[in-house]
């Protein structure tokens, strides 16, 4: 391996060894702060290292992974989403008893996982990847192991996540009986020009595979019960890196395959994005939950990503990589303020833990009205922008029919973003619930205030990180 | 010796596959689930090691190599899932282990 190689690899290679730093860290001296200090210092390292990395690409090291603009700019997606979660963490789990220093290097290993998975240019790479991503997240689902619901959703997830890795192998292993190769663009060339039966039944399965961990209707049953039952931010991980990950991963690899020749993939990602649009948007209507919201929420999220997939093109790249920032800070901001309000013994997820949030602390009421805003689509903010270049896009592409459903289901996800507005800014019926809300864990709030921040000033200034995006990601279309 | 021709090998992989995935469907134990879950990810090791053997290369055992090892991952968090869950919920039965509900 030259040392080219190696400088791209850095960044992969710094998070991998900040995981084995905390490990042996953990190992001597088991304390909560210092394993803190350590991941964050890692995961500032291994940002740090995306510029060096960024000078040596594109370039293809081994046949496993590509290095270029594009995995680097998700990998530092990745970097930031986990460097929130681990200062909202580390205020959730000083409330607990439980052993905090390992969910630390759980969550490097699996920001490690998400970071193969986006340079992963072959099907072992892209396997490993995988699994090093969602065998953490059994781990840090199921950490409070002495709650009931954490556990059994851990166990939905295990379960699901090894049939979906049972779908993809056997998907790769047909259509590698048929192509005779597991890198993907050999794949990708393949299915182009003579797509045999069992390449079509082996990319059924991958997006079986791919609809499970995208969390997409009609894949979407464990979304709610995994988001509800696993630690606050954990679901936060859950929902933005595991599915930000995979999407960027697709995203990459289905836009070569020329329109014409995927008209059956077409009208199948069509339908999985109205369902998702429609399905997401209207089950949360019926909720009480606020993480089962933000599930529903989630899903109908992903719809809307898919619409600017199946535009394809530099737009639908451009649309993606925006919203996937926006969706990311959005979405940490909702767990955020979940995971404040909650301790590991008892989880703020009814809507009536947030009745009156504002009389008790109008600082926390205002970022979680600012973040259900970006979800919602409503100015000033980057949900808002997001869907602007998602509707660009997909003008451009002429896909009338899912921009008028994009619009119906935005509509219906208004009420109910709405509801947990008011529901925050109505005055609580006992003395003791309007008590104020004091000694929120420092770390976490500074995250979540810097989290709205980026909401809206991405919706009102976006130019600087559309640079970064045409910079790294745009260039390769 | 002859050789097994690349159909039967698939065939067999599939007729293992879809073993794996009735089993999951219709057991209620947990415990068996993640049995089946393993059948399933052996499925796809046989599929990808007859691939192999069609192609001549080695990529399909390297593959399978991969999958035991990280299947062997997944069934060690697996059984301690398993565990906790019928510690907490005195039962293996995924029916009655079940609190989560919207």
């Amino acid at each position: 391996m030259t040392s080219a190689e190696i400088m791209s690899l850095l960044p992969l290679l710094v998070l991998a060894g900040a995981a084995v730093v905390v490990m042996l860290a953990a190992a001597f001296f088991r304390s909560h702060r210092l394993s803190l200090t350590l991941t964050l210092v890692g995961l500032v390292a291994a940002f740090a290292s995306l510029p060096l990395a960024f000078a040596y690409t594109p370039r293809q090291v081994t046949p496993m992974l590509l290095i270029d603009g594009y995995a680097l700019f998700y990998m530092g997606l990745l970097f930031a989403a986990s460097f929130v979660v681990a200062l909202l963490a580390y205020g959730y789990l000083e409330k607990g008893e439980a052993n905090p220093e390992e969910l630390y290097i759980l969550l490097l290993l699996s920001t490690v996982g998400g970071a193969v998975l986006v340079a992963s240019s072959h099907f072992a790479s892209f396997f490993l990847g995988l699994e090093t991503l969602s065998v953490s997240l059994y781990a840090m689902i199921a950490y409070n192991r002495t709650e009931r619901r954490a556990i059994e959703a851990g166990i939905k997830y295990l379960i699901l996540a090894g049939v979906t890795a049972a779908f993809l192998l056997f998907g790769m292993a047909l259509i590698y009986t048929d192509t005779g190769t597991l890198a993907f663009s050999g794949v990708v060339a393949a299915a182009a020009v003579r797509p045999s039966l069992m390449v079509m039944v082996g990319l059924g399965m991958l997006i079986v595979g791919v609809g499970f961990k995208l969390g997409v209707v009609p894949f979407h049953m464990w979304t709610p019960d995994v988001y509800q039952g696993a630690p606050a931010p954990v679901t936060g991980l859950v929902a933005s890196m595991s599915k930000g990950a995979m999407f960027a991963l697709v995203l990459r690899y289905f836009t070569p395959i020329p329109p014409l020749e995927r008209q059956g993939l077409f009208l199948v990602f069509t339908t999985i994005a109205v369902l998702s649009m429609v399905g997401g948007n209207v089950l949360a209507l019926i909720q009480d939950n606020v993480k089962r919201i933000l599930a529903y929420s989630s899903i109908a999220h992903l719809g809307y990503l898919l619409v600017a997939f199946l535009a394809s093109g530099p737009a639908g790249q451009l649309a993606v990589a925006f919203y996937l920032v926006a969706y990311f800070a959005t979405t940490l901001s909702a767990f955020g303020v979940v995971t404040i309000l909650s301790t590991p013994d008892h989880e703020a997820e009814r809507l009536e833990d947030y009745r009156g949030l504002f009389f008790r602390n109008p600082r926390l009421a205002v970022i979680f009205t600012i973040t259900l805003f970006s979800l919602a689509g409503i100015p000033p903010t980057a949900g808002l922008i997001g869907k602007i270049f998602i509707a660009a896009a997909g003008v451009q592409a002429s896909l009338w029919f899912l921009l008028i459903v994009l619009v119906l289901a935005s509509v219906i996800g208004v009420f109910y973003y709405m509801r947990i507005v008011i529901t925050m800014f109505r005055r609580p019926e006992t003395e003791a619930a309007q008590q104020a809300l004091t000694g929120l864990p420092r770390g976490a709030s500074v995250a979540l205030a810097a989290l709205s921040v980026i909401l809206v000033g991405l919706g009102v200034y976006p130019v600087p990180v559309m640079t970064i995006i045409e910079n790294m990601v745009a260039r390769l279309v | 010796m002859a050789e097994i021709p690349t159909q039967y090998g698939i065939i067999l992989a599939a007729i293992l596959f879809s073993l794996g995935i009735a089993g999951i469907l219709i057991r209620r134990n947990i415990f068996f689930i993640l049995i089946f879950v393993e059948v399933m990810l052996n499925a796809a090791g046989l599929a990808f090691v007859v691939a192999a053997a069609r192609w001549g290369q080695a990529d399909g055992q390297v593959m399978f190599i991969f999958i035991l090892a990280t299947a062997a991952a997944e069934v060690a968090i697996g059984l301690g899932l398993l565990l906790r869950l019928h510690h907490l919920f005195k039962t293996l039965n995924v029916d009655q282990a079940s609190d989560l509900r919207g």
